[in-house]
């Protein structure tokens, strides 16, 4: 670990020439290859598959039978309770994918695999994105199971099949936006005990300071500030009323606050992963 | 012949400490080099920075040609590098097969060669047989020759070892010198970093012996024990000052040496010669000899001479 602190502290030497672009084909051979490393280590984990991809779904009917009745129906704004939870169990599953996401990194951060995989030459960018892809394709599968069960359980999208696809896309670029940031942190935090630290002070918060489970107007009004301020407001939001009320201006809204944020996280983990490697992403 | 490594004043710090202190070093293609040392001399900082995994502090070093800091990308792609230990943990879900077929596309080995390679690589090392096995249930031994196996995927022009044999029980160390003479057979230049004086005297042809992050001497195992001595006499005795002062100046000594455990060892051209003037130096001043015995030099004197230490107390030490 000490080696990993003094590599970013040093400066980096000025390419004497340009340095030699990895080639497409390469690129995607090195992504498809790295990719294929984290589904053959899930495929591995029966269980860990299983539970992973059924968990959202299982909250979904968790809170929509035990909690529906509990719920003032006024202060939600619907009758459908389930339909009410949908976008804010997607929320919910991506932040917790989000923390398992970046463990891997973490591991090959510590264990020194990393080290090994970046004296190979390949481009430091593929070794993100096949995280990401991974990521993607595992949230993708947690949210059209959710979404399968919220619709067998009387949900109807009310902006159609188009607005679900906008909704999966919305859920896809929260994810991207999350992962990019709790990458960031793997890569910064000296060792892992510090990333679950911090990953267990913000989550829960980030939830419960969200419009996840709670609709703001119901909200002290501290809170509802706070939770405006909170990206994963946005999200539920475009989602939510896709879900309820179908297409209306302020999806377009939410959803570019939405884009903006991924934006900026996107920025934030590439200069953090650039700058533990040493050298400019390419 | 082409320069493989070619380093100058190649120097490292972390802080205040040099960790590699203006090394110049010079390896040929086709070489064995050896780098040998004990724990701390550097070694693994050397070839952190040979493999562009940490910028050089000052100084220059190339390999194949190529700058480390200035051209990173272009050493990358013609050095294999095993690890001093690879975390083979955060892969142990995954089979042999599949590591090493991940490690060939990441080397950018094409398709339609790949499968070819890795059942070779596989073979080469004797794990075919245990290619479908995961590999969380395989033994130290069986995990350094994956390792091994992976290096040579994409035919590097040059081969690093750091420590290949660091913990391995006999047999797995006999089969990895098996592979590294396999590899001198097909005229793969290779770095070996080691601690272990027989490794290095077994199969390297040219070794530079790095002490405190500096070279303290380079050349060949032989001509390196040859400017020793043609031999040693190691002698122990309750007073090995004594004796040291009583043989001093004698014209058949070449330099005496007392080590660490208090055992003197003189290095003579012949021990034939040696050995009674010994005794009869003893005799004369009265000293109890314990043990006496003479052996050629071994690259554990040629540090001796060199450092004033042994590499073997070290060893033992660390």
């Amino acid at each position: 670990m000490a080696d990993q602190t003094l590599i970013r502290k040093q400066t980096t030497v000025e390419p004497a020439t340009k340095p030699e672009r990895t080639s497409w084909e390469e690129w995607r051979g090195e992504v498809t290859a790295l990719t294929r490393r984290w589904f053959l280590q899930l495929v591995r984990e029966r269980l860990n598959l299983l539970l992973s991809i059924t968990q959202p779904a299982i909250w979904l009917l968790f809170f929509g039978s035990a909690l529906g009745r509990a719920i003032d129906r006024d202060a939600i704004g619907t009758s459908n309770y389930v339909g009410f939870m949908l976008a804010g169990v997607i929320a919910f599953t991506v932040v917790t994918n989000t923390v398992t996401g970046a463990m891997p990194l973490l591991w090959d951060k510590e264990t020194g695999y990393l080290d090994k995989l970046l004296s190979m030459p390949i481009a430091r960018s593929s070794l993100i994105v096949s995280r990401f892809l991974f990521q993607f394709a595992l949230g993708t599968a947690q949210v059209l199971l959710v979404f399968l069960v919220a619709v067998a359980t009387a949900v109807d999208v009310a902006s159609g099949p188009v607005g679900a696809i906008v909704i999966l896309a919305a859920a896809g670029l929260l994810s991207m936006a999350l992962t990019a940031l709790s990458t960031a942190l793997a890569y910064r935090v000296p060792s892992h005990g510090t990333f679950f630290a911090i990953m267990g002070f913000v989550t829960l918060p980030l939830v419960f300071l969200s419009n996840a489970f709670v609709p703001l107007d119901s909200m002290p009004p501290w809170m509802a500030i706070v939770a405006r301020l909170n990206p994963l407001t946005y999200a539920i939001e475009a989602m939510r009323i896709l879900v309820l009320d179908g297409w209306d201006g302020s999806v377009v809204r939410a959803l570019a606050v939405l884009g903006l944020f991924a934006v900026a996280s996107l920025a934030v983990g590439a200069y953090e992963f650039r700058r533990h490697t040493g050298e400019r992403v390419r | 012949m082409t320069r493989v490594i070619d380093t100058e004043s190649l120097t490292r710090a972390f802080g205040e400490r040099l960790a590699v202190d203006h090394l110049d070093l010079h390896v040929d293609s086709g070489d064995i080099f050896g780098l040998l040392g004990p724990n701390g001399a550097g070694k693994t900082t050397t070839i952190r920075m040979l493999t562009t995994l940490l910028t050089p502090t000052s100084g220059t070093a190339r390999v194949c040609g190529f700058d480390v800091s200035g051209q990173p990308g272009e050493v990358r792609r013609r050095i294999g590098y095993v690890m001093q230990s690879v975390p083979w943990q955060v892969n142990r879900l995954l089979k042999a097969r599949e590591i090493v077929e991940i490690e060939a596309a990441l080397h950018h080995v094409p398709r339609h060669t790949r499968r070819d390679l890795v059942d070779e690589a596989l073979d080469l090392v004797g794990l075919l047989a245990h290619a479908d096995r995961t590999i969380g249930e395989f033994s130290g031994g069986m995990h350094k020759r994956l390792d091994l196996a992976c290096g040579l995927l994409h035919q590097p022009e040059l081969l690093v070892l750091d420590e290949p044999t660091l913990g391995l029980d006999v047999q797995s160390r006999h089969r990895v010198w098996d592979y590294v003479v396999g590899l001198r057979d097909k005229g793969v230049t290779v770095l070996l970093a080691t601690n272990y004086l027989d490794e290095a005297d077994r199969l390297c042809n040219r070794l530079t012996i790095v002490d405190k992050g500096s070279s303290v001497v380079t050349g060949s195992p032989t001509e390196l024990k040859r400017a020793v001595a043609a031999d040693v006499v190691q002698v122990a005795t309750a007073a090995p000052h004594r004796l040291q002062a009583a043989i001093a100046g004698e014209p058949w000594v070449k330099n005496t040496v007392l080590t660490e455990s208090n055992e003197l060892h003189i290095y003579v051209e012949d021990a034939s010669v040696a050995l009674p003037a010994v005794m009869r130096l003893s005799l004369a001043h009265d000293l109890r000899l314990e043990r006496v015995a003479y052996t050629q030099p071994s690259l554990d004197d040629v540090f001796l001479l060199h450092t004033g230490r042994e590499l073997r107390d070290l060893e033992v030490g660390a």
